[in-house]
């Protein structure tokens, strides 16, 4: 059932202050909007529980990209489109201006903002792979404070992060380790565009020696929530990509990120594709290092 | 006299812009659902459709007491208070079985129940939320394929037997060298216009005045007489514009005489428009259809025998039969065809015509299992269709009036490189995807209506043209105008074009590809009409050059009429009218299917040919080009014709690839219903899209030569997809949508 908005209330306080005072005040109570590309459809739908609305659109304190001690900085009311067109982020982070750039419409893009991608909490989010697989941190703010945790352990289930009542997503801080890298990021959807995704994979490794070292995978809709694929990791972990060793490198992987994921069946695809194709996607970012 | 059937028209001069477009994009022109006139603005009423949330059942009570205390309402109406209305059967496409709150039964989830009135939108919306319905609930028949054993044949088939048997079928397949046998299946599918259906009714004492958007006003207007109980005469409907119907508005539906009812209980104007999601139900869709598909062939390839046996869902409500064994009847000449159509009813919405019925579902199934027997036989499948090309209609034995179809194989494949396909699956590719060709023939029939059309000429040389026809932004007012300045010779800018309203002359719904058919020749009448009487105007007119010719010497070209004995004596349109005091000289014109009708069949054909590139890792598919080339015999309007043509061709790779209405196996609602979830090709998805007509008029048809354009798009290109996607994987699916997951586990 539809939602009436003229039973919503939507406040825009001046500042980061005055939002972190009122929802300290009354937590819970009020639910701080950005772009409102998700919370909308939300009201519509007649699934918004708060009936009082912070506008935090505004505030110029949560809007930034800088970098500043060997680590990119992103404010978390960045918009895709701010992110799509940062030198900064491209020069850094190609694979979260590849993602920025397939989420939404452009329409989307230009109001919605990466700290609402994340808190969301979609488990086919678009950007969280590509954060995930760059072990970004969070710097979280309240009334009482601040607190930074490493961004793989915001997402607690479906739809629960660590965030509380009280605190908003502040930033996203990347460090810029990953000039020597490899890259790699891949979205399937349902179509070429416009689309949630079915799966989508991120990952960034180091090759030394024909061995594989730092390997980072991040997943989207493999689980029930955006994951790090910390035991395909470890397998990965000075992995041979010699021609005499890459099958079995590559075999060993599709395991262990099979037996680390839990995809399921819904309208928009089925889990034996979602667990396939993430295999086959693992097994083309290998094959792309070993060529 | 002068004829309106000349044999060899002129050809017409077109207008290099749609007529409508500035006003549309300058946001001038008014859809159905934007009016404020000419009651008062601030006297308009807001309606909210509420719907059924059980598929099945009984309503035992509707608990209103917070509703009505909620702010801004007005009224609600339910089935305990609605106005007692006698409901006619079914009479499509004019009017479906409705839900008009006579009775508490429910019989599908979504199905309306109750209306809210309120003075905003908002406060509607709001008030229905707090409406408590308890149901009673009945068990409910939801699902097809795990249900066929249910089939039955449907009460009325419609224009067409349900079943048919041409030759003997048994006999050809006991003959046939090669045999392809399978089962093939399309999804439900819904119309997502841009424009959502929508009304504004108001009441001026006892006639009603409704704005509509509609593909058939004529029909809103008979419909609404009807279930009000009130003269025709009493009803007036305006539409000027449409923002894409696609057969979902071809019929009146609920919310239509609801909104009428609750303008009648307030007193004031009500304004009703639906929902995207509420566009997923209540109007219609197409249904889903199962199809036993049996081909049998000599080893040269000849068919000897073909047989299709459809089964659909249809709802409790009322039986549609969604004709996909048609393309079997008459798209090939085989010695013997068998067909059968028949139903599993659902506690479903009414299914209803959506854009090519029959022949979108029937040539998506028909084409795939041509390409398997072109395979089985070796042969290539452009040659499998020229090997059993039907020179005559084969359904109906009979010649057809203009075929050349041949030509559009040879123009498209050549176009589109086909010679260079390999015919061994996986055997093209282009980095990490394979590449596929495949191709399909495209069909749907042509079809005509009687019509009527009014022109006038006007001071200054201008000129008016009015038919109650509709235009659904496929371009009615670009070639009326064309038609009508065609009739008098002059530049199609200088004439004014209206349609959209039930008070000028009758024109037949806009379904069925045939309103450009029907009412051009009304207007061509029209014209002719015109023409002889402006003649006879300057004969009599002792200040005309022309005065004292006889009509029959007298023609028109350049804004002029002229002496066909003496082409430099001439009198300008201009000077004449404004010698007749500047009157405004009026003709009205019709036009129908000749008598001789049934002796020939009238049909439209195209050759289509795909391009897709198919990951190897995702199994996503892109459809790199489409290739097609039409016969749909005189293109009357290049940029609304290949329009029409290319939407068709974006709508037939939807239904290779993305449309599927997903229904709840418990609660039968439809799971997917916005455009969100229920997919639609993006521009992402689309490649290149070359489109071609013949341009050969089909004068054996109608006056004009021209055959109707709305559908055949969509016809053929999901097959020639399909078929595209086998020869790139070696996959063969044979349930639409083709989805990576479908080819993946294949």
């Amino acid at each position: 059932m539809h939602s009436d908005v003229t039973q919503f209330d939507l406040a825009a306080p001046p500042s980061l202050q005055a939002v972190l005072k009122q929802l300290a005040a009354e937590p819970g109570k009020h639910a701080p909007i950005a772009g409102g590309t998700e919370m909308m459809v939300a009201l519509g739908a007649g699934r918004l529980q708060q009936r009082s609305l912070l506008s935090i659109q505004h505030l110029r304190e949560l809007r930034f990209i800088r970098v500043e001690d060997r680590l990119l900085h992103i404010g978390s009311g960045t918009t895709f489109t701010d992110i799509r067109r940062s030198a900064e982020i491209a020069k850094h982070l190609p694979l979260l201006v590849q993602s920025a750039s397939w989420t939404g419409s452009v329409a989307n893009q230009n109001r919605g903002t990466i700290g609402g991608n994340i808190c969301n909490a979609s488990p086919a989010a678009d950007t969280p792979p590509a954060l995930l697989a760059y072990g970004a941190t969070v710097t979280l703010v309240s009334a009482s404070g601040e607190r930074t945790m490493r961004y793989v352990d915001f997402h607690l289930g479906y739809k629960k992060t660590a965030l509380r009542p009280d605190e908003l997503l502040h930033s996203i801080h990347v460090p810029l380790v990953f000039g020597d890298h490899r890259q790699y990021i891949r979205k399937v959807g349902t179509r070429n565009a416009q689309a949630i995704s079915k799966i989508a994979l991120a990952a960034v490794a180091k090759v030394e020696e024909q061995r594989l070292a730092d390997v980072r995978l991040g997943a989207a809709s493999l689980t029930d929530r955006p994951v790090r694929c910390s035991a395909t990791e470890a397998v990965l972990s000075g992995a041979s990509l010699a021609s005499d060793a890459l099958e079995e490198t590559i075999r060993l992987a599709r395991a262990a990120l099979a037996g680390e994921t839990h995809a399921i069946d819904d309208i928009r695809s089925t889990a034996r594709y979602r667990g396939a194709v993430a295999g086959n996607l693992l097994e083309e970012f290998l094959r792309s290092l070993a060529g | 006299m002068m004829q309106a059937a000349e044999k060899a028209p002129k050809p017409v001069k077109q207008l290099d812009h749609r007529y409508e477009g500035i006003s549309k994009v300058t946001g001038k022109i008014k859809y159905a659902g934007e009016f404020s006139e000419p009651f008062a603005k601030s006297d308009l009423l807001y309606a909210y459709l509420v719907q059924s949330t059980i598929p099945s059942g009984d309503i035992v009570s509707i608990d209103r007491a917070a509703a009505d205390n909620s702010a801004g309402v007005v009224t609600i109406l339910t089935p305990f208070n609605a106005p007692k209305l006698s409901q006619a059967p079914p009479q499509p496409p004019a009017r479906r079985n409705l839900s008009l709150l006579q009775d508490t039964s429910v019989s599908y989830n979504g199905q309306p129940i109750a209306v809210v009135v309120a003075r905003s939108l908002d406060e509607a919306k709001s008030a229905a939320a707090l409406l408590k319905v308890k149901y009673a609930p009945k068990p409910a028949k939801i699902g097809l394929k795990n249900r066929l054993a249910e089939a039955r044949w449907p009460k009325d088939p419609g224009k067409e037997p349900a079943g048919n048997h041409r030759g003997d079928a048994q006999a050809g397949f006991s003959k046939a060298t090669v045999i392809i046998e399978n089962t093939y299946i399309t999804p439900i599918q819904h119309h997502n216009p841009m424009e959502p259906h929508g009304t504004i009714a108001w009441w001026d004492g006892p006639k009603l005045n409704v704005y509509d958007s509609t593909q058939y006003i004529t029909g809103v207007r008979q419909s609404l007489a009807k279930t009000l109980n009130i003269p025709v005469d009493f009803v007036h409907v305006v539409d000027p514009v449409v923002g894409g119907g696609f057969g979902s508005k071809g019929s009146m539906w609920s919310h239509v005489p609801l909104c009428a009812m609750a303008a009648r209980i307030t007193g004031k104007p009500v304004k009703l428009i639906l929902e995207r999601e509420q566009m997923f139900g209540p109007v219609g869709g197409r249904p889903s259809t199962v199809n036993k598909i049996k081909l049998g062939a000599s080893a040269d390839g000849k068919l000897l025998a073909m047989q299709q046996d459809v089964v659909m869902n249809a709802s409790v409500m009322e039986d549609f039969v969604e004709h996909a064994e048609g393309p079997t009847k008459n798209l090939y000449m085989s010695s013997a065809n068998s067909v059968s159509a028949k139903i599993v009813e659902a506690n479903l919405g009414v299914s209803t015509f959506m854009r090519a019925p029959g022949e979108a579902p029937g040539t998506a199934v028909l084409e795939i299992a041509m390409d398997e027997l072109a395979e089985k036989l070796n042969m290539d499948p452009v040659q499998l269709r020229l090997v059993n090309y039907a020179e005559t209609d084969p359904s109906h034995d009979r010649p057809w009036t203009s075929k050349n179809l041949k030509d559009c194989y040879q123009q498209a494949a050549d176009r589109f490189g086909w010679s260079k396909r390999n015919a061994t699956p996986r055997s093209m590719s282009d980095g990490n995807a394979w590449i596929g060709y495949g191709m399909a023939t495209a069909t749907y029939p042509a079809n005509r209506s009687a019509a009527m059309a009014i022109v006038r000429l006007l001071p200054g040389g201008r000129m008016f043209v009015g038919s109650g026809t509709q235009d659904l932004g496929t371009g009615t007012y670009t070639i009326m105008a064309q038609q009508a300045a065609a009739g008098l010779g002059i530049d199609p800018t200088l004439v004014e074009v209206k349609l959209g309203d039930s008070t000028l002359p009758k024109a037949p719904v806009s379904g069925g590809s045939q309103s450009s058919a029907s009412v051009l020749p009304a207007i061509q009448d029209a014209t002719s009409q015109l023409k002889l009487k402006l003649a006879d105007l300057a004969i009599a007119d002792a200040a005309s050059p022309l005065h004292g010719l006889k009509t029959l010497d007298i023609d028109a070209k350049d804004g002029k009429l002229f002496n066909r004995n003496n082409p430099t004596q001439s009198d300008t349109l201009t000077d004449l009218i404004a010698r007749n005091g500047n009157k405004p000289v009026e003709a009205t014109g019709s036009a129908e299917p000749a008598e001789s009708k049934d002796a020939m069949s009238s049909q439209s054909w195209g050759a289509v040919f795909a391009e897709v590139a198919v990951d190897k890792d995702t199994h996503m598919v892109k459809v790199r080009r489409i290739v097609a080339t039409y016969d749909i015999g005189t293109l009357l309007n290049q940029k609304t014709g290949h329009n029409q043509l290319m939407g068709g061709i974006v709508w037939g790779i939807s239904f290779a690839l993305h449309e599927e209405a997903h229904i709840d196996s418990v609660y039968g609602r439809v799971v997917n219903e916005s455009l969100a979830e229920y997919h639609v090709p993006v521009n992402a998805d689309i490649g290149t899209i070359d489109v071609s007509t013949l341009n050969i008029p089909d004068l054996k048809f109608n006056p004009i030569g021209s055959r109707g354009i709305g559908e055949i798009g969509i016809t053929g290109t999901a097959a020639a997809v399909a078929n595209a996607i086998y020869n790139a994987t070696g996959k063969r699916i044979r349930e639409y949508p083709i989805t990576p997951d479908k080819i993946m586990l294949a």
